[in-house]
């Protein structure tokens, strides 16, 4: 079956001459229907970078994505993205936010009530869904904006380190969450993150990717059942898997 | 907030001016202070009159002066408020076009800088000769005192959305007029009530100052005239009432923020 997305020697490179910064690559991978891949290197790895690129909204210097079999060039708009900052904007509740993302393209929002009930629900959010969202949590702002980057149904899901600033028991919350809709609605998500246990625990593949200039050192299968809670990180595959990937950031220097 | 709005007008119905005084006690002590302080002093240490009154007086012979300096209040009221709404509807639009343009941002943009740095007051003298002692050269110097503090604000508003939004807007191929509309126009506002405030609060100013320098009427020309005449007690009403203006106007806009950005942390702040 042809790859969902497909990267072929793609490489940046930011500036020009003696000033260049080689920020990524050049990497190949082939990412199929369905499957959750993380994104897992060290800070300044590049792998934002790479995750921006995918998303058409930064060209690569070098090298071609292909997406669902075409060529990406410029932003994709057929794509759910959850960025590092959240997109949640003040002067909007969190149903406003959710439907900001449909108002932008001009979907009628009036006939997608229940479906927005159902995606706030999901996330345990529908109480707050009149709240704007400095009224709430981190944990809360980040599950409404994974409901805003979720409501148009995208096939393909780009999560660049959602989790990144909240504690680690609110983190562990939301993991249950973003894998309960995964296996729900099996969108191909490509998770970008730093933490290893994180990367294990959710994603059927981690991308192991190397410090600067970025670089994929290899590609890791998680075979273990989902869902996968708390308990799954005593099993000796777990333990396994994590110590793997720590023994390749330890040979980089970074661990 | 909406919601905390309606809930503090209700509070201040139901006997809402003894939470207040209870609340700002001290600020409304230190007000009525400062001016037992000045009534007194000028008593105890025999201050001539004319060189500075006591409130009591200024409250007396402003009222018996009131038509005068109710009619001089409108008519500086009114240069004010025309200046004002004229800067606001030329500059706001213009900061948006060098915000979005790159030839404006490169042609115009420094020209106000520069421009920025020059005391627009100092013009005044020349516009009063140029124009006479009308209405015009008042409204003119008011509007250059607050068109550039709101076209630099508006410019800056307008070309500072945040990359992440920005990128966001791009991944829903909304079009430019749908992204304006619904991101770009409400993220910038707090940044041009920043500018409409600062203006506000040197439309007066503006004013008074041009009046100062050429008039026949207005409060500007009540003050000098009446200091001229030795009447200090006249000439700190007349203060009185350009402050009035000031704070009506400065109020207004105060309240436009609340109804329009009542979301931004300036308002969410006044909540608590």
């Amino acid at each position: 079956m042809a790859p969902v997305i497909a990267l072929n020697g793609v490489r940046k490179i930011y500036g020009k001459g003696a000033a260049a910064v080689d920020a990524f690559g050049p990497v190949n991978l082939d990412i199929a229907e369905g499957e959750f891949i993380s994104f897992l290197g060290p800070s300044g790895c590049g792998k934002s970078t790479l995750m921006l690129m995918i998303a058409g909204l930064l060209t690569p210097t070098e090298g071609k994505i292909v997406l669902n079999g075409a060529d990406v060039e410029g932003p994709q708009t057929n794509i759910g993205i959850m960025f590092q900052d959240n997109t949640l904007v003040p002067w909007r509740t969190v149903r406003g936010n959710v439907e900001l993302q449909l108002e932008m393209r001009g979907i009628a929002t009036a006939d997608r009530r229940g479906h927005i009930d159902a995606l706030l629900r999901s996330v345990r959010l529908l109480d707050f869904a009149e709240r704007r969202p400095y009224e709430l949590s981190g944990g809360m702002q980040q599950r409404a904006a994974f409901c805003q980057a979720m409501v148009h149904d995208p096939k393909i899901v780009l999560l660049d380190e959602p989790l990144g600033k909240l504690d680690a028991m609110t983190r562990e919350h939301i993991r249950a969450d973003l894998q309960t809709l995964w296996m729900e609605r099996r969108p191909t998500v490509v998770f970008v993150t730093h933490s290893i246990e994180e990367a294990v625990q959710l994603s059927s593949k981690v991308a192991v990717i190397t410090p600067r200039p970025g670089r994929i050192e290899t590609v890791i299968s998680v075979d273990l059942p989902f869902p996968r809670d708390i308990a799954v990180k005593a099993s000796p595959a777990f333990v396994d898997t994590v110590r793997q990937i720590q023994e390749i950031f330890h040979g980089y220097g970074v661990l | 907030m909406a919601m905390a709005s309606s809930e503090s007008g209700r509070a201040l119905a139901e006997g809402g001016l003894l939470h207040w005084l209870a609340k700002s006690w001290m600020a409304v002590a230190f007000f009525v202070g400062f001016f037992a302080v000045w009534e007194a002093s000028v008593h105890l240490f025999h201050v001539p009159l004319y060189i500075l009154a006591p409130p009591s007086l200024i409250v007396t012979k402003a009222s018996a002066d009131l038509p005068r300096l109710i009619n001089y209040t409108g008519v500086t009221g009114l240069e004010t408020l025309i200046g004002y709404v004229i800067a606001v509807s030329i500059a706001l639009p213009l900061g948006l076009a060098i915000a979005f343009s790159s030839i404006l941002e490169r042609t115009i943009y420094p020209f106000f800088v520069m421009i920025e740095m020059v005391p627009k007051i100092a013009f005044a003298p020349i516009f009063i000769s140029w124009l006479g002692f009308g209405l015009l050269p008042k409204v003119i110097i008011v509007f250059m005192v607050c068109f550039f503090p709101i076209v630099l604000n508006a410019i800056l508003a307008f070309s500072s959305l945040s990359e992440e939004l920005t990128r966001f807007s791009r991944s829903t191929g909304a079009g430019v007029w749908r992204t304006f509309v619904k991101i770009r126009l409400p993220a910038a506002m707090p940044q041009c009530f920043v500018g409409f405030k600062y203006a506000g609060l040197n439309a007066t100013v503006g004013a008074a100052i041009a009046e100062f320098i050429g008039s026949d009427q207005g409060l500007g020309f009540y003050i000098q005239i009446t200091t001229g005449n030795m009447r200090p007690e006249l000439a700190f009403a007349g203060i009185f009432f350009l402050t009035a203006i000031g704070l009506a106007l400065f109020g207004a806009i105060t309240l436009a923020e609340r109804l329009l950005i009542p979301w931004h942390i300036s308002q969410r702040l006044l909540e608590t």
